[in-house]
C-alpha cells in the first residue's frame, strides 16, 4: 500500500449538542477505492463536507496528499455532491468552458469523451436536465480535471444501470492510474464490485473499516444442527473471534469475525448432527454490523 | 486472450479467490496456454469491473504459487517451465475445492461417513467406466 492521499484523523463534527460525526479516522491510499456505506443520517455527507473544508470541523485533522487543505488542494481534488450544483442558465458546453478556465489539468478531449459516454448533448441548458443527467454532468466535470483525489457522494443516483456501470469503470480507471477514490453509496453491490476497502458508518461513528476480501474471509456463519438439545458451549460465546451466537431449538448459529475454520472445529467437537459454513456477502455483513451497533 | 473470466461480486467468496480459481482452471484446461500473456491489471480490472488492487493481488498470489511470471514493464505470463506440472496442480486445486464442497455438503445434510463413502463410490463408478480408466 502507498501513502494515503486522503487522511482523516479523529474527525468530529458537532451541531450544538448533536454529534454528526464522532471521532472518525480513515485513510485512502493512492490506487485505492474506498466505499462508504451507512444508513441515512449516519454522517457520510457531513464527513465529505468536513473533508473538503465546506464545514468547519469540531475536532480532528484532514490531510489531502499529506498536506492540510489549501486553495491548491482543489487543483487535484474532484468532488461530486449528492445533488449536483450546476449553473441553471448555462449550457453543458459553457460549464466545460468554466472548468477550462478554472483548472490547470482540465482535459477538454476527455470531457467530450465523457459527455458522449453519458449520452449528453453539450448544447443543453442545465435547467432542462433530469437529476440523473445533472449527476452525469457533475461526473464529467469531475473526471475531466484528471484528479488525484476523488470524493463522490452517491455518484450514481438517478443514473440508469448502464451509466452506473460507466461510473464504476471511471473510478476503476482513475484508481488504476494512481488516484485515491472515496465514494458513498446505498448500493452495496457497487461497493462490492469497485472498492477494495469498505468503511461503514452508523450514528456518526465508523463501525467497520476493512479490506472487503478480508471481511468476507473472516465473517462467516457456522450453522450446526444437533440431534437433541444444544449442549453446553464451554465458553464459546466468549471467543473474541465470535461476533454473535444464536440458538433456536436444536440449531446453533455462530457469526465469526475471523478464523471460522478453528471455530467450526470447536463446534464440531460438540458432536452436531450436521455442520456447515455459510459465506456472507457485503450486504449481509453491512446489515449485521449496523444491527449489532444498534443493539 | 481466449479465456473468459466472470466473477460474482455479490458472492460471499472473496473476489480474489474467485479469480485465482478461474485462472488456474483456464490454465488447467489449456484455454490459457503456457507462455501466454495475461491482460494488464488495469485491463482486466476494467474488463470485469472490479477493483485494480483485487486483480493485482490475484497476480501476486499466482506468481507466489509459481503459476505465472511477472516482469516489470513486460507484463504477466503463464509460466512455461514445468507448465504441465503447474497445470496438473491447478487442476488438482480446482478439483479439490469442488470435492471438498461436495463432502462438506453431504456432511451438512447429516450423511454419515459410510453413506458419504458409498455415494462417492457410486459417483466414481458412474464417471470412470473401468478400473483402468486413467
Amino acid at each position: 500500500m502507498n501513502a494515503p492521499l486522503i487522511s482523516i484523523t479523529g474527525l468530529t463534527k458537532r451541531y450544538g449538542s448533536f454529534t454528526a460525526v464522532d471521532d472518525v479516522s480513515l485513510d485512502v491510499a493512492a490506487g485505492s477505492i474506498c466505499g462508504l456505506l451507512g444508513p441515512n443520517g449516519a454522517g457520510k455527507t457531513t464527513t465529505f463536507k468536513c473533508l473538503l473544508g465546506f464545514a468547519k470541523t469540531s475536532a480532528g485533522t484532514i490531510a489531502i496528499e499529506g498536506a492540510p487543505l489549501s486553495p491548491a488542494t482543489f487543483e487535484t481534488v474532484a468532488y461530486v455532491p449528492e445533488r449536483a450544483t450546476l449553473y441553471d442558465n448555462l449550457t453543458i458546453a459553457e460549464h466545460l468552458t468554466v472548468y477550462r478556465r478554472s483548472y490547470k489539468h482540465y482535459d477538454d478531449a476527455r470531457a467530450r469523451e465523457l459527455l458522449a459516454l453519458f449520452d449528453l448533448d453539450p448544447r443543453q441548458r442545465a435547467e432542462k436536465l433530469s437529476k440523473g443527467m445533472r449527476t452525469a454532468v457533475a461526473l464529467t466535470l469531475a473526471f475531466s480535471i484528471r484528479p488525484r483525489v476523488l470524493i463522490l457522494d452517491e455518484p450514481s443516483s438517478g443514473l440508469d444501470p448502464i451509466h452506473q456501470r460507466h461510473v464504476l469503470d471511471l473510478m476503476i480507471d482513475a484508481a488504476a492510474n494512481g488516484a485515491a477514490v472515496l465514494f458513498s453509496s446505498h448500493q452495496v453491490g457497487q461497493v462490492e464490485r469497485a472498492a477494495d476497502s469498505v468503511a461503514i458508518m452508523n450514528k456518526g461513528r465508523l463501525i467497520v473499516n476493512s479490506v472487503i476480501d478480508e471481511l468476507k474471509t473472516g465473517e462467516k456463519i457456522i450453522e450446526a444442527v444437533f440431534a437433541g438439545p444444544i449442549p453446553n458451549l464451554n465458553g464459546l460465546a466468549n471467543d473474541p473471534n465470535i461476533l454473535r451466537i444464536e440458538q433456536v431449538g436444536s440449531t446453533l448459529r455462530a457469526v465469526t469475525r475471523e478464523d471460522s475454520d478453528a471455530i467450526a472445529q470447536r463446534i464440531f467437537a460438540l458432536h452436531p448432527r450436521s455442520i456447515r459454513t455459510i459465506d456472507l456477502n457485503l450486504e449481509e455483513i453491512f446489515m449485521n454490523a449496523v444491527s449489532r451497533d444498534q443493539a | 486472450m481466449p479465456a473468459i473470466f466472470t466473477v460474482d461480486p455479490r458472492s460471499g467468496v472473496p473476489l480474489y479467490l474467485q479469480l485465482i480459481e478461474q485462472i488456474k482452471r483456464a490454465i488447467a484446461l489449456g484455454t490459457l496456454a503456457p507462455g501466454e500473456q495475461l491482460p494488464t491489471v488495469k485491463a482486466l480490472a476494467l474488463e470485469l469491473t472490479v477493483n485494480p488492487n483485487t486483480v493485482a493481488r490475484v497476480y501476486r498470489e499466482l506468481e507466489r504459487d509459481a503459476v505465472i511470471d511477472t516482469s516489470p514493464g513486460r507484463g504477466s505470463f503463464v509460466r512455461t517451465d514445468g507448465a504441465g506440472h503447474e497445470a496438473r496442480r491447478a487442476v488438482a486445486d480446482v478439483a479439490r475445492t469442488a470435492f471438498e464442497g461436495a463432502v462438506r455438503e453431504a456432511k451438512s445434510l447429516g450423511l454419515s461417513r459410510k453413506e458419504t463413502h458409498e455415494l462417492m463410490a457410486r459417483t466414481i463408478a458412474r464417471w470412470y467406466e473401468t478400473e483402468n480408466d486413467a
